[in-house]
């Protein structure tokens, strides 16, 4: 029996010898994001504008190192254990499964999460109330009522949502059964299309055909991902799109009640601040997004078969032509 | 690297070991190429996961775990047998219906575990540290596996599993039902990936339906690095070498993480553990060719 | 023993390429009898092997092994009564299991495998005993993959492997024609010395002549799926392989033209 193992041997003496010398002074924030993906980068990127808006700045006085799970949740648990054994001041964890692996790693590290729409069904914290635990942070939880109001802004006498979502992704699947109960009380019906991956998103909208009167998207990342199969959809078969994102306004969605990911960033980089200058993050009630915008675009309304009144253009942020 | 990094490393290679193991049966012992581990891995997850929030007995979580790989393993190797379908396309079958399945056995994408009970906080002891703690279970678990896998393949039942995977023809002139050793086979295989699920949602937090990606992939690249360290036929190294090809393959990935000071990013994270593991192909074959000049 | 009843298969039938492989063959072999098939190519000497086998299903007729109706079990439904040695070295053992393990596999062949070892202490010193009996040192090897041992080898241990349980036929299937003559002779001797000892009922088939008239007591010509040719005793005995191909001149009225068969 033969030991052909330096390799092995030398990469894990290489990954011990790669010990980082600890600035004693300077604040230090690692961040983790599941995935890459434009929302997400945004929430990163509005994390560190607030902090150095605070006056903690990556490499000045602030040590900041980001790390991204590639998609993989064995990945997403090794980084989790590798910022833990960092020992950083805060660690902030962008989207629930990279949330979920951080706060099984530690219950001291204070830990912000960010862009998780249900914490409380996460169970990354007990309440909405100030977990008393080293956990807290920001959720891009829409006021659903509100969206459903726009929705009927849009197509007056819609009784049938149509929506289309990845069943594989938790925030999506919170809203959706948030909306299977709303709905009814609007004297409404959902009606969902499943699609697992983003190439499903053409046929599961066009499974929709007929059977609604328009069309509904949370920020699903499938969706988000492949918004222009969907816009193809709405305009072949005169079915309005109603995004939750801003962005997809731009991209063919009739209107969109949203959250900016930056300034969801922005809110969580504030938080963290809080934390580097000694609050307990368990005395930080979570907190759910306040910026939100209303985009339109009154030339994809025209192509999937509606009109947007005055009155909703005139009060938009922004009217994409 | 940090102690905590370094232990998350062993522990979650620990975790995947058992994928191996399983992997090395289907694979190696087999030659049954079974891609049902990418869905079996969160089968086992899910069935875990339900079971804890709803109160069940983590030890019973894990069990039933274990069993309801056991089937769907056993599910793909009927296809296989009686319905004459390609192994592959079998596995690939299953993998693709067991997604669904688990989105139904976990009523959604994801079951949070976090302040549930689980067998490893149930036997913690006071005086150790949770990630001290987990390794050292899961070492024993491990171990344990290993043994009752070098005992099974010894006796007859096991051999006649050998015998199938090596030379079919042979072994029913032997007079092996070597369909009956194929269903049992996928059965003893997906059952230790199912076990690995189970341990996985305990340790990490809680259960994803997309925690099964790339399982097949991780469980190769172990065999094969583990096959490079330590070759040899004899079950009882084979089953030691996958082993220690687990944890070799995410103590690559950590090293990968820890790689910032050269300058490396977060996205080159694939492509360094990738660099890192053919380095350790090759260097074996660079020896050996070494060794041979005069 | 072997009770064969008017047995037919046809392969591809209905279609351009059909074959009739067996036309209502018959043959009964009592216990202990040593019986030598041969048949130029397309005869259904393979075939015939593979019915008795199982490894080929018949169309119609029956097949009887020691009173037992095997004629729709599969082969290793069948494999309590049966032993088996292929042509091909290569096929008759598992490459990747140790010689023992091989033993140890046909030792198992026809009881029901549970979950005791394997290789067992006592029987290593059987299968010690029986290597030993070969004179190639394979005795020491036990635990060698049987993937390093030689095509010559590998058949004198399924030989071997053939002959560890009491099963009532053995069926020898061209076992010696992928070796190089010395080896193909040693094989062959070793063939009719474990026949002897063990009082096996045996069927080889061979694609030589001479070979056919050589071992044995008893020998069968197939022709176009059916036996056209059964000597045995003392007129075997003094038969050559000329005699023998005047007297398939006569049956069938035609030439033989296989040349392998005549020159083998």
């Amino acid at each position: 029996m033969n030991f052909k193992s330096w390799a092995p041997l030398g990469a894990v003496a290489l990954a011990i010898a790669s010990m980082t010398g600890a600035h004693a002074a300077d604040k230090s924030v690692a961040v983790t994001a599941i995935v890459e993906h434009p929302a997400l980068d945004a929430v990163r990127d509005g994390v560190q504008a607030a902090l150095k808006a605070e006056g903690f700045e990556a490499g000045k006085n602030l040590k900041w190192q980001y790390q991204s799970a590639q998609g993989n949740t064995g990945t997403a648990a090794q980084i989790a254990r590798k910022f833990v054994g960092d020992k950083p001041d805060a660690i902030v964890a962008i989207a629930t499964p990279s949330a979920q692996a951080v706060v099984a790693s530690t219950k001291n590290v204070p830990v912000v999460f960010s862009a998780v729409t249900d914490p409380v069904v996460a169970k990354l914290v007990p309440s909405w109330e100030a977990s008393k635990t080293n956990v807290t942070g920001v959720s891009d939880l829409l006021a659903l009522d509100k969206q459903m109001d726009l929705v009927k802004q849009v197509v007056p006498n819609a009784k049938r949502v149509g929506m289309v979502y990845n069943p594989g992704e938790a925030n999506s699947v919170v809203v959706v059964k948030e909306l299977q109960k709303l709905l009814p009380t609007l004297g409404m019906t959902l009606v969902e299309a499943a699609a697992p991956r983003s190439v499903d998103v053409s046929s599961a909208a066009r499974s929709l055909i007929g059977k609604v009167d328009v069309i509904y998207t949370s920020t699903d990342n499938n969706v988000v991902s492949a918004y222009e199969a969907l816009v193809k959809v709405g305009q072949d078969a005169k079915i309005p799109l109603v995004a939750s994102d801003t962005d997809s306004v731009k991209r063919g969605a009739v209107a969109a009640y949203g959250i900016n990911y930056r300034d969801l960033g922005e809110q969580t980089g504030r938080m963290v601040a809080r934390i580097l200058k000694g609050e307990a993050p368990g005395a930080i009630k979570p907190e759910v997004s306040t910026k939100m915008e209303l985009f339109v675009n009154p030339g994809a309304a025209e192509k999937q078969g509606t009109k947007l009144t005055e009155a909703l253009v005139k009060s938009a942020a922004q009217v994409v032509q | 690297m940090s102690l905590f990094s370094l232990l998350g490393a062993v522990e979650i290679g620990l975790i995947f070991a058992l994928v191996a193991l399983g992997v090395y049966i289907s694979f190696r012992l087999l030659r049954f190429p079974d891609l049902t581990v990418d869905g079996s891995f969160p089968l086992g997850g899910a069935v875990c996961a339900v079971l804890i929030s709803t109160g069940t007995n983590p030890w019973i979580a894990t069990l039933a775990a274990t069993a309801a790989g056991a089937l769907a393993g056993m599910v793909t190797g009927w296809l296989n047998v009686k319905l004459k379908i390609m192994d592959l396309l079998a596995s690939i079958l299953m993998m693709i219906a067991l997604y669904s399945v688990n989105l139904r056995i976990m009523g959604g994408p994801n079951i949070p575990l976090i302040n549930d009970p689980t067998i490893f906080n149930m036997l913690q002891p006071e005086s150790m540290e949770d990630y001290v703690f987990r390794p050292l279970l899961l070492l024993v678990i491990v171990i344990a596996a290993k043994l009752l896998l070098d005992w099974f393949f010894a006796t007859e039942r096991g051999l006649a599993i050998r015998a199938t995977g090596s030379n079919a023809r042979m072994a029913r002139a032997q007079g092996v039902n070597t369909g009956g050793m194929i269903l049992l086979g996928m059965a003893v295989s997906n059952g230790l990936v199912g076990l690995a699920g189970a341990m996985f949602v305990q340790t990490q937090g809680g259960s994803d339906i997309s925690m099964g990606i790339g399982t097949i992939v991780i469980g190769l690249a172990a065999v094969i690095v583990g096959e490079s360290i330590l070759p040899s036929r004899k079950i009882i190294w084979a089953t030691l070498a996958v082993v220690i090809g687990a944890i070799v393959y995410r103590f690559f990935i950590a090293a990968a993480l820890n790689s910032d000071f050269i300058g490396l990013k977060a996205q080159d994270l694939n492509l360094v553990t990738a660099v890192l593991v053919t380095i350790a192909l090759v260097i074996p074959q660079l020896k050996r060719k070494l060794s041979r000049k005069p | 023993m072997l009770s064969a009843q008017n047995l037919e298969l046809t392969f591809n039938p209905g279609t351009p390429i059909e074959t009739r492989a067996l036309r209502g063959l018959s043959l009964e072999i009592p216990d202990g009898q040593f019986v030598t098939v041969i048949g130029s190519n397309g005869a259904g000497k393979s075939t015939f092997l593979n019915a008795v086998s199982g490894d080929q299903s018949v169309d119609k007729g029956s097949i009887h092994i020691a009173d037992e109706d095997m004629t729709r079990r599969p082969v290793w439904d069948r494999a309590h009564r049966v032993a088996r040695v292929f042509q091909d070295p290569m096929a008759g053992t598992c490459e990747d299991l140790s010689i023992e393990e091989n033993m140890a596999l046909a030792h198992c062949r026809g009881t029901s495998r549970g979950l005791s070892l394997a290789v067992k202490n006592e029987h290593r010193a059987l299968y010690r005993e029986r290597l030993a009996t070969l004179g190639l040192g394979l005795e020491n090897r036990l635990t060698d993959r049987i993937g390093l041992l030689s095509g010559g080898q590998r058949q004198a241990v399924s030989l071997l492997m053939a002959a560890l349980q009491p099963s009532r036929i053995l069926l020898l299937d061209e076992h010696t024609a992928a070796l190089d003559p010395r080896t193909a002779d040693f094989v062959l001797q070793l063939t009719a010395r474990i026949v002897n000892e063990s009082k096996l009922t045996t069927m080889m088939v061979t694609h030589s002549m001479r070979q056919a008239l050589d071992v044995g007591e008893r020998t069968v010509m197939l022709h176009q799926g059916q036996v056209v040719l059964d000597v045995s005793g003392e007129e075997r005995s003094k038969m050559d392989v000329t005699d023998l191909l005047h007297m398939f001149e006569k049956v069938r009225g035609e030439k033989l033209a296989d040349d392998a068969l005549l020159l083998g």
